[in-house]
């Protein structure tokens, strides 16, 4: 029955702060089962807006629906279907891995007996099981993304809401990420994360938006948006970047 | 483009103390920004810094003009001797230190030490309490100068000059070393010992300092306070005085003790400033000692909350107890409660019947009977010091709590189980408290009436500081010093703690009353009144301040992230 509705829909999300708008009336609908990137350069609204939609910032108007179920009228029905790995905020980092991880399935209410279970399966995965009861915030910031990634995980849920996912992730924990996002979305699930790394956008999405200025720019499929150019052309074309003449600077090849 | 990247050896301009100065009135200042009730926090913080600073110029100036300057060295040497110890401790039991300027902040700019500590030294200058107590302090001048005309006066102002930087370095240099002890984890237990020894020594020299007031007139303590006006404590605010009384050659080497203090705390602070800049990150000892056992969910759970159901509940429950104890800024909390627990109620009701007994003289014998209002006073406020922790709960998680809110944790379930783990922690030393109290006061039959006044105002501590931890919350910095706070929110943080108290109090005040009404019936009714108007109260506030944390979840969690 919620299939029919779209994995997540935002509709006019708005946001100012201190009088200056962050984010300018968004609407996106990612449809359920799609891999779906949100572009944007720094300060574009990113995090602005993926936290309005999963209930962590109150928007000044609009509407986010997490499969038919509005995240703000009925939010515990709304976020027993969310996954959520917010970025630059902290985890409940004096906890070991497994002890957080712990937490959080006890937090959604899951059996004790299954955390135990999908905990010690996330830790193996994820090559966490190493670092036994060394607590979070001794943990690089890789091990931090990964953690933070079980979390969101743990609990099974519709709908993965990411931001920023591959920052600051070495290469091997990055593609070991990819793999598990994709057999996610293979298996049913739908993603949608932040970035502003092309080459992963390019190789995972199905879908893409680009946020610009706290509004969405560009949105489509992914073939729908590149046309036949590189996904990299259109984003800094959309979001009016300049190129180096070489000029400017001078001073720096002393 | 005449500008090379490969610089000069020598900086264009030097750093000066103005800059760091100047960096901070704009941090200030940026805070305020489009933050009225920054301001409105900020102005009431300085009005009450004026009001104790006029105040203490009273008090500073009265001996200059009365009996002839008999007691102005006294005054001048137990007065500002008071204020250094109290610059010396409040930071650490009650207040923290203004952290505008992290000295973490400064770690990569090519500076040399000397400017740092210098710089940061100015900017801390920069601050109500420096400045309040500045001003209380010219009324030793005005003491100095009725005595002894202007040559006294002035160098009265330089001792006063240099006695505020002694308070201000006092404080830095305790705070910066303590914070930099607490930050491995080893030391931190014993760090934690060794405060509530500190503490305990205290008391009993209060003590002997009470009975030396009740056994000797003020004239034979003038000896006392020659001697302490040779110490760092007295020696800056008795230079001035000495010239008064003729004794000049006194001023320069009292002024000469004050610089060498100065000095070494200054050194001091700039030690231990170099570890706080590199060793911020470095926690070390944070691998436990054993691998781990059973499966995740038994390891969250620490023995102490093992009773617990494994369901939501029963995990913020275990993960809030592990958090007051791995939390270098909670367990500061907890020594604090111990400490102050345990001392005030000794002190206020051995002083207490000190003082009755010393005016009883006069009407032949008096009684040194402990009065059960008084003794359920004291208690009020150790339940209500010990409730008013969680005046800013959210604070300690900052952004973590995003986790809650996107799991969507009822309010009142958040709010049981926070006081829950508190309580299991604070419950045990309320009974030690409330036992060693009857103890000491060598009244066991009252151990009921101490235990009912303390549960009572501890519930409803716990209720009142619900509604404001869900309504004035505020962030705290991400630093490792638990003494750390925010610009502006040191006096948000007064003005919350005392409302909070300020209302807990009355809130509790039944107890007393009955206590003073009841005589020996209510020594049996106390206890399980007491415990149950507790236990009501604190379910009643969590169950109405839940319902407002319900409506206010984002808005709390914006609350409590820290700007970047």
């Amino acid at each position: 029955m919620t299939d029919e509705h779209p994995a997540l829909s935002l509709r006019g999300l708005a946001k100012r702060f201190d009088g200056k708008v962050a984010v300018a009336g968004v609407d996106l609908d990612v449809p359920a089962g799609s891999f779906y990137g949100l572009l944007g350069p720094n300060g574009a609204g990113k995090t602005t807006t993926l936290s309005m939609a999963v209930g962590l910032l109150r928007p000044d108007a609009g509407q986010a629906r997490v499969l038919g179920q509005d995240v703000w009228v009925d939010p515990v029905r709304a976020k027993q279907l969310l996954g959520v790995m917010p970025d630059g905020v902290r985890l409940f980092d004096r906890l070991s891995g497994a002890e957080l991880l712990a937490y959080h399935g006890l937090l959604r209410g899951m059996d004790p007996a299954v955390v135990d279970q999908r905990t010690a399966e996330l830790l193996d995965v994820l090559a966490l099981t190493d670092a036994g009861r060394t607590l979070v915030v001794d943990y690089s910031a890789g091990m931090k993304k990964k953690i933070g990634l079980a979390c969101a995980l743990l609990h099974g849920p519709r709908l993965l809401v990411l931001d920023e996912p591959f920052e600051a992730v070495d290469p091997v924990s990055a593609a070991l990420i990819r793999d598990i996002l994709a057999r996610y979305v293979a298996s049913g699930g739908t993603v949608i994360f932040s970035s502003h790394v092309m080459e992963v956008v390019e190789r995972l999405c199905s879908h893409v938006a680009i946020l610009a200025e706290g509004a969405i720019k560009r949105v489509g499929t992914i073939d729908e948006v590149r046309g036949k150019r590189s996904l990299e052309d259109v984003f800094v074309e959309v979001v009016g970047g300049r190129t180096a003449t070489g000029e400017e600077l001078a001073w720096l090849s002393n | 483009m005449a500008v090379e990247l490969t610089a000069p050896a020598v900086p264009a301009r030097r750093v000066s103390a103005r800059h760091f100065v100047r960096l901070k009135l704009r941090v200030m200042g940026n805070n305020f920004r489009g933050q009225g009730w920054r301001i409105a926090l900020f102005v009431a913080g300085a009005l009450v810094g004026l009001w104790l600073a006029g105040t203490g110029f009273v008090v500073f100036a009265t001996p200059g003009f009365a009996d002839g300057g008999r007691y102005a060295p006294m005054v001048a040497a137990f007065g500002g001797g008071l204020l250094v110890l109290g610059w010396l401790l409040l930071p650490l039991v009650f207040f923290g230190v203004d952290e505008t300027l992290d000295p973490a902040r400064f770690a990569l700019l090519p500076l040399p030490r000397r400017t740092l500590v210098t710089g940061l030294f100015a900017a801390a200058l920069v601050s109500v309490p420096a400045v309040a107590t500045l001003l209380a302090l010219f009324g030793l001048v005005a003491t100095a100068g009725a005595l002894g005309g202007w040559s006294a006066a002035l160098v009265q102002v330089v001792g006063i000059l240099a006695g505020v930087l002694l308070c201000v370095a006092a404080a830095r240099a305790v705070t910066s070393a303590f914070a930099s002890m607490l930050r491995s984890r080893r030391v931190r237990d014993l760090a934690a010992v060794l405060l509530a020894v500190a503490a305990a020594l205290l008391g009993p020299l209060q003590l002997v300092g009470i009975s030396a007031l009740q056994e000797t007139d003020w004239d034979s303590l003038t000896g006392v306070s020659e001697v302490v006006g040779w110490t760092p404590f007295g020696a800056p605010w008795t230079a001035g005085i000495d010239v008064a009384e003729g004794r000049a050659w006194a001023a320069p080497i009292k002024l000469l003790i004050t610089a060498l203090a100065l000095l070494a705390l200054v050194g001091w602070w700039s030690r231990s400033l170099e570890s706080a800049m590199v060793g911020a990150a470095s926690t070390g000892g944070a691998r436990a000692k054993s691998d781990p056992t059973g499966g995740a969910v038994s390891q969250l759970f620490p023995r102490a909350a093992g009773w617990a159901r494994r369901d939501q509940f029963g995990a913020l429950v275990a993960r809030e107890a592990r958090y007051w104890w791995r939390d270098a800024r909670r367990r500061a909390n907890l020594i604090t409660i111990a400490v102050v627990g345990i001392f005030v109620p000794v002190l206020v009701n051995l002083g207490g019947a000190g003082f009755t007994m010393n005016s009883g003289q006069g009407f032949g014998q008096g009684s040194a009977e402990p009065s059960a209002g008084l003794v359920s006073l004291s208690m009020l406020f150790v339940g209500v010091v010990a409730a008013v922790t969680l005046a800013n709960q959210f604070g300690f998680d900052g952004s973590a709590y995003a986790a809650h809110v996107v799991a969507g944790v009822r309010g009142q379930q958040e709010l049981r189980a926070r006081m829950t783990a508190f309580s299991i922690y604070v419950v045990p030393m309320l009974a030690v408290v409330s036992i060693v109290i009857a103890v000491v006061l060598d009244r066991p039959g009252w151990i009921g009436l101490t235990a009912g006044g303390l549960f009572a105002s501890y519930g409803a501590g716990l209720a009142v500081n619900s509604f404001v931890s869900v309504l004035g919350a505020y962030a705290l910095p991400e630093t490792s010093n638990p003494f750390a706070l925010n610009s502006g929110a040191g006096v948000a943080k007064s003005f919350l703690t005392m409302l909070a108290m300020l209302v807990t109090a009355v809130a509790a005040v039944p107890m007393v009353v009955a206590a003073a009404l009841l005589g020996d019936v209510w020594h049996w009714l106390a206890l399980p009144v007491g415990a149950a108007y507790g236990l009501g109260a604190a379910l009643l506030g969590a169950y109405l301040a839940g319902d407002v944390l319900d409506r206010r979840q984002a808005e709390l969690l914006a609350a409590v992230t820290p700007r970047r």
